[in-house]
Order: structure tokens, then C-alpha cells, then sequence
């Protein structure tokens, strides 16, 4: 942990390390963020959430010093921010927030800028630098010259995330930065930010209310409750399944067994295996493999495996399989697919069994309802290795 | 006292002027009652002088009040409790009669265009002050915190953020300034400072009223307000592109 701080232009991901951190506003009877201890390893998202007051805003604020820390400490990078000078500091950190805080005045280039020209960057490199980041956010790189009021809420909150990346921070603070658009548009850039974040990999503090967002975003969640204490520290499986305590798992939801299931993905659960068949092949021979089979339905699949329908009883009656089978092989469900979503897709297609298929459409088994309950009471489910979540102190 | 209203242009320039002849192309001037526009025309010299120094005037006095103003606006950001200090004290000078602020000043600073900047330049504190302030808390509170976040010093964000975003209030505060100004230096007269009071006044009023001078005064004053007035429109146009942009 020793000595990476974070110097311009480095970029390097590198660690950020809550010491007991408080803060005690004068006057008021309790603190707002109360010793709170935890570690965000280098290159991870850590969500903190909890009820409005919990103290994660002013947690997250600590880190860059928009926030005064009491006592304790917050490490980046394993060196102590109340050593730096703040404005400093927080020009190597990326800061986004729910508002965006676009300036008005500015282009967007020119606000993307804003810590290269800050940290003394020439002119053309901040520029070329803000081509390149509004192409990796995927908007037109012709928008530079535009004001921020020619944008919508969702291109400034884009543009908002650009000018944090501008400088290539090593930590980045977001708070509740896709809060302010439409769900429809959050989920796009949440899924952009994700994407984004595969091919950067900062360190990320990263605020939400929203515990479907930090399940969805978090490498790990810090649940954090009223009087700014850490109720729970763990990956989103981990908390799902081994709630902490009463609060937490009110917090995460009756719904968390299947909140669970949006982190899995088809691949990660044991498919079952449908007899197969193929055009042509005599009727006798699939029936006797149906017999003890995990799935009581026989599966016609063509020359290159790819599911083209289920036999009824009326085609096994028959002599050989018929080429288009009685019943269609829809849904079928992709191994990548999002195990909420495979489920969603038998429960809309009321069937108990959906073909799973490869990326080239080939079968790789069958999924079932069954198989998704047993899944979610077995400790299959529960992912391994995860450090010891850190518990509040009082 | 009686030695201080002697000092009033008016009375100490009394007999100076010589009244208009009324030969030339136009005569019609020999009617003081009517405005005689062809004869403001071809006695064209007669304005010149005056109106270069009504301009010179009002943009020292705009000058001078904008530097005085901007400088009072940064000492109080940051210092709330300073804000109503100056805004009293400026709102105070305000309320002066203009004849009167120029008699105050005339024994300190004697006649001349000195005296009638200062005072010109007083009156424009108020109005100028005020509007620097309201623009300077024109920022958007989550740009502010955006730029204390990325690492922006409090002057960075005064002269980065802030100021740009206060232009247009700025300039809507020296607009009015200069249009009241170039009203009120007409005045300047009675400070000796000359200016288009000199058509206005001692040429128009001396002995007998003498409207066409009252109105070619005036119109110039008019038209020097209207020039005024679309210079600061087009200035703005130009430091702050942003605020004509419209969202698609």
C-alpha cells in the first residue's frame, strides 16, 4: 500500500482507505459519519448507500476534502489526505455529482478541461484530450463547441463524467451522479459506466440511495445507516444472502432473493439435459430416452445443434420426428443472459422449461424453474472469498 | 454662501454668450420659439465641442465608477457583512441632488471637468455595485461545487466562473449607468465642465429661451445614449456568446 500516490496524468487506479473517519458538525449532537473504517482496493467500484442522513454524502466528500475530517483518516493511494493541500488533492481526484455543475459559459469542450487547464495542460493537448474523452463516452465529438445548455440531461451527465475522467484521475467520487434523468436513461448510462469502467478501471466511491443502483454498480456496498454508521460492508452477493442485520436486510428488500438473481448469469447455475432428437430419427429410440430423464420433454435439434422445437405426444406417436415439431422452441434463453431475465422469460412464456444456447445459437442444455428455486436455496449460491465485512463499531 | 453661488456657472458666465445671428441660409432662428433644425445644421461646429466633452465625461466617469464599483464588489465576495456597508454608503451618495453634490465639491476640488467626473462617478457606484454583486451569485450552486471538487481555488472560481457568469448583469448595470449619466452630465455645466449642458443651458436658456439649442442638445444626448446602448449590447454579444445561444 505503500507510496502510490496518484501524480498527473498517471491515471494509475490506486487504493482508498477509510481510517476511522468522522465528522462532528459543531453544535450538533451526533456525529454525521461516525469512525467509519472500510477499504476500496485499487480499480473497484465501492457503492455507499443508505436512507437519506446516513452520512454517505458527506463519507464520500471526506475523501476529497470537501469535507473536513474531524478525526481519523482517509488514505489515498496509501497517503493521508489531510497531508495535501486540498485543492491540489481533489485535482487528482474525478468529482461528479447528481446536478453535473456544468459551467454555462463554457463549452463543453473547454468544460472538460477544466483540471487539465487547471493543472497547466497547453491548449491542444486539453483539447485533443476532450475529443477523446467525448468519443469514449460515446457522444459526437463535433458537440465540443456546443454550451451546455444545448445538451440534455442525459449528454451533460455524460459530459459531466468526461471532465472528471479529464485529467485521468486515479480515484473517482460520484454522488448519485445518474440521479437527475429518467430511469429509462440511467439505466443506459449505468450500463455505458460499467462498460467504461471495464476498459479504465478506476477506484470509484460511488453514492446512490438506490439499492437496486448499488447492487448493480458495486464491486462492494457499504450499507450505511442514521448517525453516519457502517451497517455492513460486503459484495452485493454477499449482502443479499448474509444480511447483517435486521436494518440491512429491510434496506435490500424482501425482494432480495431475487435481487440476487440480476447477479448471476445463466452460465453460473447447472443446466439440466433434454433428451435430443433429430429430424428424421425413429420415434422408439427417443421415447426410450426419455425414460429417468431430467426433462420428461424431448428436444429436436438440426445438424448443428440448434434447438428447432419440442416433440408433443402426438409427434412421438408418430413413426420418425416430423421436421417442425408441435410445439416451437421458444423462449430460449442465451448463456450470457441475466438469470433474473432467463426467469422472467419462462414465467412470461408460462413454460417450466426454456432451451439455453450459445453465442452461435447452439444448445448447451435446459433451464428450468426448477432449477432457478433450488439455485436460490442452495449455498451454491454463495460467492466465495470476500473480506470480512467490517461492522460498526457502536 | 453668496460667494459659492457666484461660482455657479450660469451667473458667472453671464453675458458670455453672445446670441445666434440671424443672417445665414436659414433664418428662422431669429424665432425663439420655434426649433430651427436647418440652422442647428449648418452651424454644426457650434456641437461639436460640447458633445466631445459630454462624451469624455460620461466615459470617465463610467470608467471610473465601473473600477471603483468592481473594486468595492471584490473586497465584499466572500465578506458578506461588507455588501450592505456599500450599498448603504453608495445608496446615500444616490439620493444627493446632483446641483448640490457639484457645490459640495466646488470649493475642494474647484471648477472644471474634475470635479464633475467625481461627482458623475459617485452617482454611478449604486447602480454599477449592485449589479456586480447580484451577477457574482448568478453561479449555479452545483457549478460552484463542481469547480471547488475538481480543485479550483475560491480565485480561480471568482475570476474563472463567477465573473464570466456575472457579464451579463454587469453589463446590464452599466447600461443604465451611462444612459443616467449621459442625463446627468448635462449638469455638468453648473461644475464648469462644459458638455452638452453648455448647449442646453447657456445656449439655450441664457436671457431668453432659445429652443433650438434645447433640442439639438438633447437629441445628441438621445443619440449619444442610443450609441451607448448598442455598443454595450454588441460588447456583450462578444464576452458572453454563451447566454445568446438558445437549446436546440
Amino acid at each position: 500500500m505503500e507510496g502510490t500516490r496518484p501524480t498527473e496524468g498517471a491515471g494509475e487506479a490506486v487504493s482508498v482507505e477509510f481510517r476511522d473517519a468522522t465528522k462532528r458538525y459543531p453544535g450538533a449532537a451526533a456525529p454525521a459519519v461516525d469512525g467509519l473504517t472500510l477499504d476500496v482496493p485499487a480499480g473497484e467500484i465501492c457503492v455507499l448507500v443508505g436512507p437519506s442522513g446516513c452520512g454517505k454524502t458527506t463519507a464520500m466528500r471526506m475523501a476529497n476534502r470537501m469535507i473536513e475530517i474531524t478525526s481519523g483518516d482517509v488514505l489515498i493511494g496509501g497517503s493521508s489526505v489531510r497531508e495535501r493541500r486540498p485543492a491540489e488533492l481533489r485535482r487528482e481526484i474525478g468529482y461528479v455529482i447528481q446536478q453535473v455543475g456544468l459551467f454555462p459559459h463554457r463549452t463543453i469542450a473547454q468544460n472538460i478541461a477544466t483540471v487539465p487547464a487547471l493543472v497547466g495542460w497547453d491548449r491542444e493537448r486539453a483539447r485533443a484530450r476532450a475529443r477523446e474523452l467525448l468519443a469514449l463516452i460515446g457522444l459526437d465529438p463535433d458537440m465540443a463547441d456546443r454550451y451546455p445548455s444545448q445538451l440534455s440531461g442525459g449528454q451533460q451527465q455524460r459530459v459531466g463524467v468526461a471532465r472528471a475522467l479529464a485529467a485521468n484521475p486515479g480515484v473517482m467520487l460520484m454522488d448519485e451522479p445518474f440521479g437527475a434523468v429518467d430511469p429509462i436513461n440511467r439505466e443506459r448510462l449505468q450500463n455505458e459506466f460499467l462498460r467504461l469502467q471495464a476498459e479504465i478501471r478506476k477506484t470509484v466511491v460511488f453514492v446512490t440511495h438506490d439499492i437496486d443502483e448499488a447492487i448493480k454498480m458495486g464491486d462492494r456496498i457499504a450499507i450505511m445507516r442514521q448517525g453516519g454508521h457502517l451497517a455492513q460492508y460486503a459484495t452485493p452477493a454477499e449482502l443479499l444472502m448474509d444480511p447483517a442485520d435486521g436494518f440491512v436486510e429491510d434496506f435490500v428488500g424482501a425482494d432480495r432473493a431475487l435481487k440476487r438473481l440480476s447477479l448471476m448469469r445463466v452460465s453460473d447455475v447447472d443446466l439440466w439435459q433434454a433428451p435430443l432428437a433429430h429430424v428424421g430419427q425413429s420415434t422408439a429410440e427417443v421415447r426410450a430416452k426419455l425414460d429417468g430423464a431430467e426433462v420428461p420433454y424431448a428436444l429436436v435439434v438440426d445438424g448443428e445443434r440448434r434447438p428447432l422445437g419440442w416433440l408433443s405426444d402426438r409427434n412421438l406417436a408418430g413413426a420418425t420426428v416430423p421436421q417442425s415439431p408441435d410445439h416451437s422452441p421458444d423462449p430460449k434463453v442465451e448463456r450470457e443472459d441475466v438469470l433474473r431475465d432467463a426467469l422472467s422469460d419462462l414465467l412470461q412464456a408460462e413454460t417450466r422449461y426454456a432451451p439455453v444456447v450459445d453465442a452461435e445459437g447452439r444448445i448447451a442444455g435446459v433451464l428450468s424453474v426448477e432449477i432457478v428455486s433450488e439455485f436460490l436455496t442452495s449455498d451454491d449460491a454463495r460467492v466465495e472469498e470476500h473480506p470480512a465485512a467490517e461492522r460498526p463499531l457502536g | 454662501m453668496v460667494g459659492l453661488l457666484t461660482q455657479l456657472p450660469l451667473i458667472a458666465q453671464a453675458g458670455d454668450f453672445v446670441r445666434p445671428p440671424g443672417e445665414g441660409p436659414t433664418s428662422c432662428v431669429g424665432e425663439n420659439n420655434t426649433v430651427c433644425i436647418g440652422w442647428a445644421l449648418d452651424n454644426i461646429d457650434r456641437w461639436v465641442t460640447p458633445t466631445l466633452e459630454h462624451l469624455l465625461l460620461v466615459s470617465a466617469s463610467v470608467a471610473a465608477g465601473f473600477a471603483i464599483a468592481f473594486g468595492l464588489a471584490l473586497l465584499s465576495h466572500g465578506r458578506r457583512w461588507l455588501e450592505p456597508t456599500f450599498i448603504g454608503a453608495t445608496g446615500v451618495i444616490y439620493t444627493i441632488p446632483s446641483i448640490a453634490l457639484f457645490l459640495i465639491l466646488l470649493p475642494i476640488t474647484g471648477r472644471g471637468t474634475v470635479t464633475a467626473v467625481i461627482a458623475l462617478t459617485l452617482y454611478n457606484l449604486q447602480i454599477i455595485y449592485r449589479n456586480i454583486v447580484t451577477g457574482l451569485g448568478n453561479v449555479p450552486e452545483a457549478s460552484r461545487d463542481a469547480g471547488r471538487g475538481m480543485g479550483m481555488t475560491e480565485q480561480q472560481l471568482l475570476w474563472r466562473v463567477a465573473l464570466p457568469l456575472a457579464v451579463p448583469e454587469i453589463i446590464a448595470g452599466l447600461r443604465i449607468a451611462t444612459v443616467s449619466t449621459v442625463a446627468i452630465a448635462t449638469l455638468a455645466i453648473f461644475a464648469g465642465a462644459g458638455g452638452l449642458g453648455d448647449v442646453i443651458y447657456t445656449q439655450g436658456l441664457q436671457n431668453d429661451v432659445f429652443k433650438t439649442a434645447i433640442v439639438v442638445g438633447s437629441l445628441i444626448a438621445i443619440a449619444m445614449a442610443v450609441c451607448f446602448d448598442a455598443l454595450y449590447v454588441a460588447g456583450q454579444r462578444v464576452i458572453s456568446p454563451w447566454r445568446k445561444v438558445r437549446a436546440i
